[in-house]
């Protein structure tokens, strides 16, 4: 039985349990729903609810951990002795799973029957050759023991699979005697259903913050992982970032300040191009424009911010750059040797920012009170002396906390820092050089074969840690900052 | 029952017009919110501006300084003299004209800068002040004159949105007379304040009299009453009667006029 159709069926019981536990409630009040505690469909959601929901929460529980548990028996069955020198545990178990793999993939073609791949004391050379003409991917000679723990394997996740489909549906159908059962006219089937709803939203909302506290413990663990393989001091202090590429041998020096003084130089760039044109753009929107205008041209800025950063990326590479090397390259000025470099990224990913920065300016300028500017147009002030004088101030605190978000979009920018500023890891004043950020190492440190026992990849993750605790820190500011100004006014 | 606090001084007053309006017409894109509106206003003289909600007080007040151009959809017509100029002519600068004819809002907008800065703004954008010490002289003077300088004396660097209400709306007064107007429009001053201020704020109009034509949109008729020598009646966007206040309180010539100060209308 394929999961989908436990799914469904499972659904179908609950499905039944709602008719049943409508139509039941109904003949009991002898078709007078004044009767009843609450409405026919609330007897009937209740019994759904009681069928599907458990039984859902034990089929999910069970998909993740029948994997733990099969893996740690068949690991049982392999001892010490069978894995070689250069290996690990781990990988002789990647490879039992590719064997059981082969398996049913023999078995599909019919190269081999299903007795002859489940039984254990089958012939070992005729398996082997089964498995290996099947398709399956493999990377070493299948020994002895490998076969036996894969057969064990296959056998086991079948079982699994079958005593699963019993054990929900079994719990699905009690479920549905449960609410069927309770269902009487004094019932308050509307009461527990609500609890039903809200049990539901509850869990959306944990699993949704769950998974955030998921992905930053599994950013701590493995960045202590990485502190223990690499000194932290020369981590966050080191001036040379060169990652030996063997990933074994050589020793590498991983440095991060060259990192954030790339991140920290193309933000800068970037905010430099976005902060002014923006907001003098949002100025432009909230104070000059008239409505019609306004209406087209602000929507028409925040297309600019649904681009995707890749596109941003070819611009970088195919057109800024390019244009700078005419004019600051070789044949100009000479100070530019190559079109990737922190100015082509800043330029980039300043235009990126615009429409960030001056949609957030916007909102925050419209919230200054009509009254305000009214008070100053009173006593015989122009436009212009009233947005600088008044508005602006005004404003001041949720213009900066819009220009702490757009940094630290900045800093988490990727793409066109790949594209545009180059891989070079410098500390370097000229702006015309290529450097690199911490986000576009992390992407070059964990792409292609990497072992992540290596501190060379490992350091990914205390790169991503650190550039968290950045953004973290500066969003918190950012939002404590536009609060505390939204605060004057509503 | 408005006699008793009726101000006699006005039968002495100088008579000079101030601000002539003829045949004002006002619409809001089709809303017609003022209709043939005529009126003289005079010199160094209180004048009321009374009548049910939505009747177009403000709105003609807001032609007085040409407030209305800041609202897209507004469009005035007909002409508004003030000292025998038309302020709606091609060659006026309405920034030049709301320095001269100054507005006090219905709620207090002290801009959330210091007391200092409140006031000092107008004047600081007018230059009319050589030096920091000459400045400081217009504050003080302006505060004095907004009875609030002994409340706020020792605290000029401290924000003016710290004020209370009443405070703030005599803040915005003072802010106002800065600049030295001519003319003070007042949308409802008192609208927001307690009886004290209420009185503080009254008390404050009738000095502002000896120098300046002051207009007041008010609600309370015991406070047209109080401090306006001549009153304007507004029904619908008309103007009903304009006539001596103690006239229009004892004798109203118009039945409507009537019945809307004996609070049968409104
Ligand atoms: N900004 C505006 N846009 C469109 N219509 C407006 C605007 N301001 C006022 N109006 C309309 O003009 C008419 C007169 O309004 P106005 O504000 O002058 O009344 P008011 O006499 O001051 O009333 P209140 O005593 O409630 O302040 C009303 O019908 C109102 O709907
Ligand atoms: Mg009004």
């Amino acid at each position: 039985m394929t999961l989908l159709w436990l799914f469904l069926i499972t659904l179908a019981i609950a499905a039944g349990a709602f008719v049943l536990a409508r139509s039941r409630v109904l003949a009991q009040s002898g078709q007078d729903r004044r009767k009843l505690h609450s409405l026919p469909v609330y007897y009937g959601s209740n019994a759904a609810m009681k069928s599907a929901i458990p039984a859902l929460l034990v089929l999910v529980i069970w998909l993740i951990a029948q994997p733990f548990v099969v893996n740690n028996a068949v690991s049982g069955m392999i001892s010490d002795s069978a894995i070689a020198d250069n290996s690990s545990r781990g990988l002789v178990l990647a490879e039992v799973r590719r064997a059981a793999d082969g398996l049913d993939l023999a078995v599909a073609s019919g190269a081999l029957t299903a007795d002859q791949a489940t039984d254990p004391q089958s012939d070992f050379e005729t398996v082997t050759s089964a498995i290996e003409e099947s398709g399956a991917i493999l990377t070493s000679q299948i020994t002895e023991p490998v076969l036996r723990a894969a057969q064990a394997f296959r056998a086991m996740t079948a079982t699994g699979k079958r005593l699963m489909a019993g054990v929900v549906l079994l719990i699905a159908a009690l479920g549905a005697l449960w609410g069927l059962r309770e269902t009487s006219p004094e019932f308050r089937a509307r009461n527990v259903v609500e609890q039903g709803v809200r049990a539901l939203l509850i869990a959306a909302a944990s699993i949704a913050i769950l998974t955030t506290l998921g992905i930053v413990l599994s950013l701590v663990f493995n960045t202590i992982e990485f502190f223990r393989l690499y000194p932290a001091s020369e981590f966050f202090f080191g001036t040379n970032w060169a990652p030996s590429f063997s990933g074994r041998g050589g020793a590498s020096d991983l440095g991060i300040l060259p990192l954030l003084w790339g991140t920290f130089y193309i933000s800068i760039v970037a905010l430099i191009v976005a902060v002014p044109i923006g907001l003098f753009a949002a100025i432009y929107l909230s104070e000059y424009a008239s409505p019609r205008l306004r209406a087209i041209a602000k929507p028409m800025l925040e297309v600019l911010a649904g681009i995707p950063t890749i596109v941003y990326g070819l611009f970088a590479l195919l057109t800024v750059g390019p244009l700078l090397v005419s004019v600051f390259g070789d044949e100009g000025l000479g100070w530019m040797q190559a079109g990737t470099a922190v100015m082509t990224a800043g330029l980039v990913m300043g235009i990126m920012l615009i429409p960030f920065v001056s949609s957030l300016s916007d909102d925050i300028i419209n919230a200054v009170p009509q009254s305000m500017r009214d008070g100053s147009y009173g006593l015989g002030a122009t436009q212009s002396e009233t947005i600088r004088q008044v508005v602006l101030p005004a404003a001041l605190p949720g213009i900066v906390g819009a220009i702490l978000l757009a940094a630290s979009r900045a800093i988490g920018e990727t793409m066109i820092v790949v594209l545009g500023a180059g891989a070079a890891a410098r500390l370097s004043l000229n702006p015309f050089d290529a450097m690199t950020t911490v986000t576009a190492k992390i992407v070059s440190q964990l792409t292609g074969d990497s072992d992540f026992a290596s501190p060379e990849a490992l350091v990914a993750f205390a790169l991503g840690m650190t550039l968290f605790v950045i953004t973290l820190g500066l969003n918190v500011f950012a939002l404590y900052i536009v609060r505390t100004y939204r605060e004057q006014y509503e | 029952m408005y006699d008793a606090t009726y101000d006699t001084t006005q039968e002495t007053a100088v008579t000079d017009v101030k601000i002539k309006a003829k045949d004002v017409q006002v619409y809001y894109a089709d809303n017609h919110a003022i209709k043939d509106v005529s009126v003289e206003i005079e010199d160094k003289t209180v004048t009321a501006f009374i009548g049910p909600s939505g009747c177009g007080k403000s709105t003609f007040l807001r032609c007085i300084n040409r407030m209305n151009d800041t609202i897209d959809i507004c469009r005035v017509e007909g002409d508004i003299l003030i000292d025998g100029d038309d302020i709606y002519d091609k060659r006026v600068d309405p920034v030049q004209l709301r320095a001269k004819v100054g507005m006090v809002f219905q709620k207090p907008n002290p801009f959330p800068k210091s007391i200092y800065d409140n006031i000092a703004y107008g004047p600081r954008i007018h230059g009319m002040a050589r030096n920091k010490a000459e400045l400081d002289e217009i504050v003080e003077r302006a505060l004095r004159r907004g009875a609030i300088w002994d409340e706020v004396k020792d605290r000029l660097q401290a924000p003016g949105t710290g004020l209370s209400g009443g405070q703030q709306q005599r803040l915005c007064i003072a802010r106002a007379v800065a600049t030295e107007p001519e003319v003070l429009l007042m949308d409802e001053p008192c609208s927001a304040l307690d009886p004290i201020a209420t009185a503080q704020v009254e008390e404050l109009i009738d000095e502002l009299r000896q120098n300046y034509a002051v207009v007041i949109v008010t609600h309370s008729m015991q406070q047209a009453a109080r401090v306006s020598q001549k009153t304007a009646f507004f029904h619908l966007g008309h103007l009903v009667e304009y006539d001596d206040t103690s006239k229009i309180f004892t004798n109203p010539e118009d039945s409507r006029t009537e019945s809307y100060i004996t609070g049968r209308i409104g």
